[in-house]
């Protein structure tokens, strides 16, 4: 009976913290190669703790955290299916110094700037939306200036009755990576200080 | 005869809700542009439009047509949407698919668009673009537990409609060949004595049926 007791006790706890908790959603999906040309540079990548590690936590209409969405795995695998169907040569580097040491054409530095998800609880409209910013930095190998530019993706899903909220969020982040992939590698050699760049070379 | 009205009058409450519930009128639309045909090797892509702020065409709607057109007599080959979508990454992502077939001549420009394109051996690209909405909800259910058992009671209807129109691209002259319209509306019912009896207009599965057996007509060129 005593232990009995102790289940029921234990299955309401978890129950009271499960409804209280953060809503943990880790992005994951797989991303094709893009059709492009390949540039023929050696590009050496950047990824900073704040790209790696990025999350993104939601809160509620009441101020409490409610979903914490982690994209920063997802961005670096993005990174390395586009970037080397984009560039000849692509070695990820820990430091501007690690990629002067291997002569390298370029440094390229993704940074998330700003995410933005949007609920149909919220919103009222029948999808969940969102929208990331980026900084894309491009450097020579001593670390000098070549461009910095602002891109934006988008990303939406319809909802559906038997998917969770969860389920619909990874599905929305994944269109807008596969956004940023598309955007990112058509437009790269068209922001017109790479393309200046491009032309020097 | 009483008796036997008696003794299955659940039955033809049933039977008279469920051919209520069957209810669902379709209109099609066909306007067309140009000549058409396919050959055996050749096949169709059926992609979805994703560039409305507020909807998004459903892959399982342009799945559910695709499956049509390939079925019965006269099937016509399908590219799955996800596959070709994939396969031309980034050329076909919402932002960058082309709205016109001016676009797709411009597209067709590049080598690996128009190598991929050969790969499938695509003559048309189909469009489809729309929705199904929920609108003319009434009523209303309660249900109730207890420690003697539980129940639902009460009634509830809605309407569903659903407004699809495919457009027909040519691959070999990059032109619009057509476009198909179709529109379905029907009436679905829930009463619910101890438990609901979803009784569903099966609007969107009408909608998809009709506009397959059409473009499929369509592309033949019959």
């Amino acid at each position: 009976m005593r232990g009995r007791m102790r289940t029921v006790l234990i299955l309401v706890i978890a129950l009271y913290l499960t409804a209280c908790g953060v809503n943990n959603v880790v992005i994951e999906g797989s991303f094709p190669t893009p059709n492009i040309n390949k540039l023929p540079l050696n590009v050496a990548v950047l990824y900073g703790s704040a790209l790696t590690e990025f999350a993104y936590i939601e809160y509620s209409e009441t101020g409490s955290e409610e979903y914490n969405i982690a994209s920063g795995q997802s961005h670096i695998e993005l990174f390395s299916t586009v970037l080397p169907a984009m560039f000849d040569g692509v070695v990820v580097v820990e430091s501007i110094a690690e990629a002067q040491a291997l002569g390298v054409d370029a440094i390229f530095e993704p940074i998330i700037e700003e995410f933005q998800l949007a609920l149909p609880t919220k919103t009222k409209l029948d999808v969940y939306e969102i929208w990331i910013k980026y900084n894309m930095r491009l450097m020579t190998a001593d670390g000098d200036y070549i461009a910095d530019w602002v891109l934006t993706s988008y990303g939406k899903t319809p909802s559906e009755s038997l998917r969770s909220v969860e389920a619909a969020i990874n599905a929305a982040a994944i269109v807008a990576l596969r956004d940023l992939a598309s955007s990112f590698s058509l437009s790269f050699s068209k922001v017109p200080e790479v393309k200046d760049w491009l032309n020097t070379l | 005869m009483k008796n036997f009205l008696r003794t299955n009058r659940l039955g033809i409450a049933l039977l008279l809700l469920v051919s209520l519930a069957s209810c669902t009128t379709t209109t099609i639309d066909e306007f067309r542009q140009g000549e058409t045909g396919i050959e055996n090797n050749e096949s169709v892509v059926i992609l979805g439009r994703r560039q409305a702020s507020d909807y998004e065409t459903r892959a399982e709607f342009v799945e559910c047509v695709g499956e049509g057109m390939n079925r019965g007599e006269n099937p016509i080959s399908i590219v799955p949407e996800q596959e070709f979508i994939d396969a031309m990454f980034p050329w076909f992502e919402p932002r960058t698919a082309p709205l016109r077939t001016r676009d797709l001549e411009r597209l067709m420009t590049e080598a690996v668009v128009s190598q991929k394109m050969t790969e499938f051996g695509v003559r048309y690209i189909v469009w489809l673009d729309g929705f199904t909405e929920t609108t003319d909800r009434s009523g209303s259910i309660s249900c109730a537990v207890g420690p003697g058992g539980g129940g639902c009671f009460g009634f509830g209807s809605w309407e569903d409609d659903a407004n699809f129109n495919a457009r027909v691209w040519d691959v070999g002259s990059l032109t619009n060949v057509g476009t198909i319209s179709t529109d379905a509306t029907g009436q679905s019912y829930l009463p619910a004595f101890i438990i609901p009896i979803p009784l569903l207009a099966r609007v969107e599965a009408n909608a998809c049926s009709r506009l397959a057996i059409q473009l499929k007509d369509f592309v033949n060129g019959s």
